[in-house]
């Protein structure tokens, strides 16, 4: 009985061993760093300022809900997101499921839809700088102003700097859900896509009724990260209009604060605003991803 | 209710040719079983029958349709395949219904099938339940089941059983049969395991390369196999074969190796008098030896010595070495013999098989 204690005792004391690298891990790089943000956010935390950060408390927090600025970086924010995740959500199951099935070139096909993803972003980012506002004066230069001039003027300036960033957040994004999604569709056993061949000729009707049921997990999987990056989203915007802030998102604005402005605990608590707002996004994602038991039946 | 008939039927993919002219006949209400080793095209050849194949050449007729261009749908067929193809986020029912909604059946009808299936394979209880609660055996049954409402022309099933343990496959098999007996439609089954084809097909298909070896019902495969690769496939333990020279002395025909001298049965002489001085293949089954006992005649008995020695309870399996070559031997479980000991073996003359060593056609 006492050897069995003894051996259950190490057997344990080996469980938190075993455990122990994996735990300082996610202490030092996720816990650390957010528990670090959090009390930012509730201090006056400035480099420019001399002495100890004073805790403020929510005064951040409030002094943003009263910002219209901030609502209006909030509003574009969550459009840009829901947009973009849309888009990429179409385009992408259209590519996985014009890739799920052999054909000729289906290789340079998948090269073809994946390159926008494998491609440096930085160097994409000119490309499409460039195609949407030409550096040298010619005809289509000459059009792309005319455009960009009739969007502005149509919806305000900024627009056209939203539309282009969200095409490219498509253009990039979709190439990546596509694959993933693909990796789902593949996942699938071939037989469940067959039965549903024998009982209807109708590809929409097969689409709606057994493709999406199926997917479906990987279709919440997708709407996460494509959320997540777009929330999160600072380079892509930052890069396609040169830092200039002529749309906010809330990672702009944050980035502003921050590091132009020296105001770390503002935007400490500029970026988590959304944060509640998105938990429960995810949490919906994952309810659809892993249904409780019972449910349906 | 109908007959399935393939003329000419080929399949080819960019390099392989996977189906070769095969022709075929099913009749109503036949269950007919396809056999063969995996790549020999049987379930190439189901799956042109169902629509999800292309036929490359050669017709497909269900009942008097030509249904080489006519999608799946409409073929009035229904499918089993071997890994069940249940959607995981359907239950027993929707999973049942599944064919009849997509076809836009009226709900009570759909309930009245799926219902009269369900109690037809005992499966009532797990309506309202999902697909990764079942077991293999019950997930076999719903899938079945599916096939069964709704009441297709001609059943297919695609290795349906290969997933199962051996003890419910057995039990399977027996419910397969008795469902057949009672709904009495034509079925194509398509299997690797040639104990499933001999104890389910009213009728069986023996392929090989894409090619129909071939067709007979199961004993006739059995007693009378058309070719060496029919015979070896048939039986288990497989059929013993023997390169032997036929050789002509005293008035009869003998077949002759190392260590070996049997006389041809009477029944074969005829046939095997053009391969007098040649080598032919003799064919034995394990169950057509017995150890000779001093009342066998002389000239159907030879030489073996014991390799190993596998009881089985209601039969023995002697591995044994004559004649150059390792042969099986199923004997009484009552026999006694010893790993090495020298024995002699009778085999029972008129179920020796000769067959062409080039050929390999039996003689």
């Amino acid at each position: 009985m006492r050897a069995a204690t003894t051996t259950r005792r190490r057997d344990i004391q080996l469980a938190y061993l075993l455990l122990a690298p994996t735990l300082l891990l996610l202490l030092t790089v996720l816990a650390y760093p957010v528990g670090w943000e959090v009390w930012t956010s509730l201090t006056d935390l400035s480099p420019l300022k001399d002495g100890p950060p004073a805790f403020v408390g929510l005064a951040n927090y409030r002094a943003f809900l009263a910002d219209p600025e901030f609502w209006r970086a909030a509003a574009v924010t969550v459009v840009y997101a829901a947009v973009t995740s849309v888009a990429k959500l179409a385009l992408g199951t259209g590519f996985a499921l014009l890739l799920a099935r052999p054909f000729r070139g289906r290789a340079l096909v998948f090269l073809a839809v994946f390159l926008p993803w494998a491609y440096p972003a930085s160097v994409s980012v000119i490309g499409w700088y460039w195609t949407l506002s030409p550096p040298i004066p010619t005809a289509y230069s000459v059009l792309m102003g005319n455009i960009k001039y009739a969007v502005d003027s149509a919806f305000g300036g900024g627009a056209w700097a939203f539309v282009s960033v969200t095409l490219f957040n498509i253009w990039r994004g979709s190439s990546f859900i596509g694959v993933f999604l693909l990796a789902g569709i593949n996942a699938i056993p071939p037989q469940l896509f067959e039965c549903a061949v024998l009982e209807s000729k109708s590809p929409w009707r097969r689409f709606w009724l057994v493709t999406v049921p199926l997917l479906k997990p990987f279709f919440a999987l997708a709407v996460f990260l494509s959320l997540a990056m777009a929330f999160a989203d600072l380079a892509n915007v930052w890069m396609l209009t040169g830092g200039r802030i002529v749309f906010p998102v809330i990672g702009t604005h944050a980035y502003w604060l921050a590091i132009r402005g020296g105001q770390f605990g503002a935007a400490s608590a500029l970026s988590l605003m959304l944060v509640p707002f998105f938990l429960v996004v995810l949490l919906v994602c994952f309810r659809i991803f892993d249904p409780p038991e019972g449910t349906g039946a | 209710m109908a007959q399935v008939m393939m003329k000419n039927l080929n399949k080819k993919y960019d390099e392989v040719h996977a189906v070769k002219d095969v022709n075929l006949h099913i009749r109503d209400k036949e269950f007919m079983v396809l056999v063969g080793p995996s790549g020999c095209g049987k379930s190439t050849t189901l799956r042109m029958v169902a629509g999800l194949e292309e036929i490359t050449a050669g017709e497909i007729m269900i009942g008097d349709r030509v249904v080489n261009d006519l999608p799946p749908k409409d073929r009035d067929i229904a499918m089993v395949f071997q890994n069940y193809a249940l959607y995981p986020h359907m239950t027993v029912y929707d999973n049942m219904a599944f064919g009849l909604k997509m076809r836009k059946f009226p709900k009570l009808e759909i309930q009245k099938r799926v219902q009269e299936a369900a109690e037809i394979l005992g499966i009532q209880e797990l309506l309202r339940r999902k697909p990764r609660q079942l077991s293999g055996g019950q997930r076999q049954r719903v899938a079945v089941g599916r096939a069964i409402v709704r009441h297709p022309q001609v059943f297919l099933f695609d290795e349906p059983l290969s997933n199962l343990d051996a003890k419910l496959r057995v039990q399977m098999r027996v419910e397969l049969k008795r469902l057949h007996e009672r709904l009495e439609t034509t079925a194509i089954y398509v299997t690797h395991d040639q104990v499933e084809a001999m104890t389910l097909g009213d009728r069986v298909v023996v392929m090989k390369d894409g090619w129909i070896q071939q067709v007979g019902e199961p004993l006739e495969l059995y007693g009378k196999p058309a070719n060496k690769f029919v015979a070896g496939f048939i039986g288990s333990p497989a059929m013993n074969f023997l390169d032997v020279k036929v050789a002509d002395a005293n008035g009869a025909l003998w077949a002759e190796a190392h260590g070996l001298r049997v006389k041809v049965p009477p029944a074969h002489t005829s046939r095997l008098m053009p391969y007098k001085g040649q080598q032919v293949t003799l064919g034995v089954r394990p169950e057509d030896l017995q150890l000779a006992s001093g009342s066998d005649p002389s000239e159907y008995v030879f030489d073996a010595v014991v390799d190993v020695v596998e009881p089985l309870g209601s039969e023995i399996l002697l591995d044994l070495r004559a004649a150059n070559s390792t042969i099986v031997a199923r004997v009484e479980p009552t026999v006694r013999v010893k790993v090495h000991e020298k024995t002699r073996l009778a085999m029972t003359p008129d179920r020796a098989h000769f067959f062409d060593v080039n050929t390999e056609l039996a003689i």
